[in-house]
């Protein structure tokens, strides 16, 4: 069981409102070390209740979450909410490093011009707020911000969805080069099968809060063997 | 620049209003000085020393040229300088205006921040009781009960002799009261919406505390609406200032306003009018240059409050 970065193991979770209203039931998978894994299935599904879960924002009610590395982090689909509109690219790049403290600014400013080239942010956006930035940059902006720590996984929640397709293209081009780069692994959540595809090595299936199906992509796709991949692989081409 | 150009252009438009709407209610201002007994003889000569046998706009030139070197003509009640009888008044209510406004400011700021950072079953309900009655509290009453509790009661300051610090200060908090109690509320709310915000979501997951969270990134963007009505509240303070210095006897321009207008004294109203036109103009291009300070965005797209 080495070289895992996460490990989800039997978890179950949910809300508590009036009641406890249970999302997920029996969660269980790990991602390997510089893996990609995709997670699909439709909205309202408990995508996003599973990412809390992994962060640690919402107790699991039976299970474990273990995560093998430090300082997860996560992007967002939105990117342009994602970022605070009154500060510029930078300023946003530099925040978890002025959190973590341990750096000067000279120090700092380094590390920052680093990864916004890494993130080939171009440079005359670097002093630009959000508002002046196309939603690729913006993406691009919350990816370095995401990674200025070093982080070994990172959640990437529907990081592209909001995009048009060259643009989707690009970002997915950077996510996979950059976990090459720095050693990464991700959670990759979309509902858009064709990019989990292009993306992932392995990929979740959920539905109803469950996982019905996982396996590698080529598997899933090739020979899908739950009715409800069946018919989101039909409706996806 | 440009804004002080439209601050002139704007404040222009305001005198020809000024003086143009008294030319036309006033009649004759030598006649009613004089009474009906006057003989024409006496009213001619009281015209040519006002200089009301000048047509209309020649008038007006006079007067608008004389408004910019300090000369705002002669009170017909006190025959006198316009600007020596306002001066030390107008220098009384600009610092009323000044204290309740810095009171206003320092202290809504950070209560609307608490009042955001504590809440609880006993504490809302508190909290709206206490801002609705701060609200509806109306200046003038307060300004009635302060006089009769720290003036006549206390002897804190005398009602109606002197300007000091003690008199203009609770004149100041009968001022500000209502409106720190309305901004606390705007900022509250405020700071609510934005913090469902997701950029909150993203400043979290990057590390931040909650309180970070306010500090750095809430407040920036909340205090763009509470500038914009600090900058009103700026301008309606004059209001406040006039009713607070006739209750609690303030020697200021509101106690004169009052008396002028009581007298017909055209050349003081126009002055004041004037004066307190240029405060609410002024008040609305600083709210907007803060605002300019604070939020980057505004700069970009150059939208913001018309004047």
């Amino acid at each position: 069981m080495d070289n895992l970065v996460l490990e989800v193991k039997n978890v179950s979770a949910g809300y508590f409102e009036r009641g406890y209203h249970e999302v997920l039931h029996n969660i269980d998978f790990n991602i390997k070390h510089g893996e990609i894994m995709g997670l699909v299935g439709e909205s309202g599904t408990g995508k996003t209740t599973l990412t809390r879960v992994i962060l640690g924002i919402i107790k699991p009610q039976s299970g474990q979450v273990i995560h093998y590395t430090k300082r997860p982090q996560i992007i967002f689909q939105d990117a342009y909410s994602s970022l605070n509109p009154c500060f510029n690219a930078r300023w946003a790049v530099e925040e978890p490093l002025k959190i973590f403290g341990k750096y000067n600014s000279k120090e700092r400013n380094r590390r920052v011009d680093q990864m916004l080239e890494r993130v080939n942010l171009p440079r005359e956006c670097w002093n630009m707020l959000p508002s002046e930035l196309s939603g690729g940059q913006r993406q691009r902006v919350c990816i370095a911000s995401a990674l200025i720590r070093r982080p070994h996984f990172l959640i990437a929640d529907e990081p592209v969805s909001a995009l048009d397709v060259t643009i989707q293209a690009q970002i997915l081009n950077l996510l996979r080069q950059l976990r090459d780069e720095l050693d990464l692994s991700y959670l990759f959540i979309s509902h858009d099968l064709n990019v989990v595809y292009q993306l992932c090595d392995r990929v979740l299936v959920m539905k109803d809060g469950a996982i019905v199906e996982q396996g590698t992509v080529k598997e899933v796709y090739n020979n899908p063997k739950h009715e409800y991949t069946k018919s989101l692989l039909a409706a996806s081409v | 620049m440009k804004i002080i150009v439209r601050l002139l252009l704007t404040m222009l438009l305001v005198s020809f209003l000024t003086f143009a709407a008294f030319e036309v209610v006033s009649g004759d201002p030598a006649r009613t000085m004089l009474g009906t007994e006057a003989t024409e003889e006496q009213v001619r000569a009281l015209q040519a020393e006002f200089g009301l046998d000048k047509p209309f706009f020649e008038r007006y030139i006079l007067w608008i040229t004389g408004c910019f070197t300090g000369d705002l003509g002669l009170s017909y009640s006190y025959r006198q300088p316009v600007s020596v009888l306002i001066g030390s008044k107008a220098l009384v209510s600009l610092w009323l205006c000044l204290l309740s406004f810095a009171m206003i400011v320092a202290v809504s700021i950070p209560l609307g921040l608490a009042s955001y950072k504590y809440s609880g079953r006993i504490l809302d309900p508190l909290r709206s009781i206490v801002t609705q009655i701060c609200m509806a509290v109306p200046p003038f009453f307060t300004g009635i009960l302060f006089s009769w509790i720290f003036g006549i009661g206390l002897k804190l300051f005398v009602p109606g002799m002197s300007a000091g610090f003690v008199h203009l200060l609770f004149g100041a908090i009968c001022i500000a009261i209502p409106r720190i109690a309305m901004t606390v509320r705007l900022l509250r709310s405020t700071v609510v919406s934005e913090m469902n915000k997701a950029y909150v979501r993203t400043a979290i997951s990057r590390g931040n505390d909650r309180s970070a969270v306010l500090r750095k990134h809430v407040l920036k963007n909340s205090l763009v609406s509470v500038v914009s009505f600090l900058g009103q509240t700026l301008a309606e303070l004059v209001g406040a200032t006039i009713v607070v210095e006739q209750v609690m006897g303030i020697p200021g321009l509101g106690r004169f306003l009052v008396t002028s207008i009581l007298h017909r004294d055209y050349p003081v109203i126009q002055a004041i009018v004037l004066i307190l036109a240029f405060w609410v103009v002024l008040s609305g291009v600083l709210a907007d240059l803060v605002n300019h300070a604070i939020d980057p965005r505004l700069k970009l797209s150059g939208e913001g409050r018309e004047l």
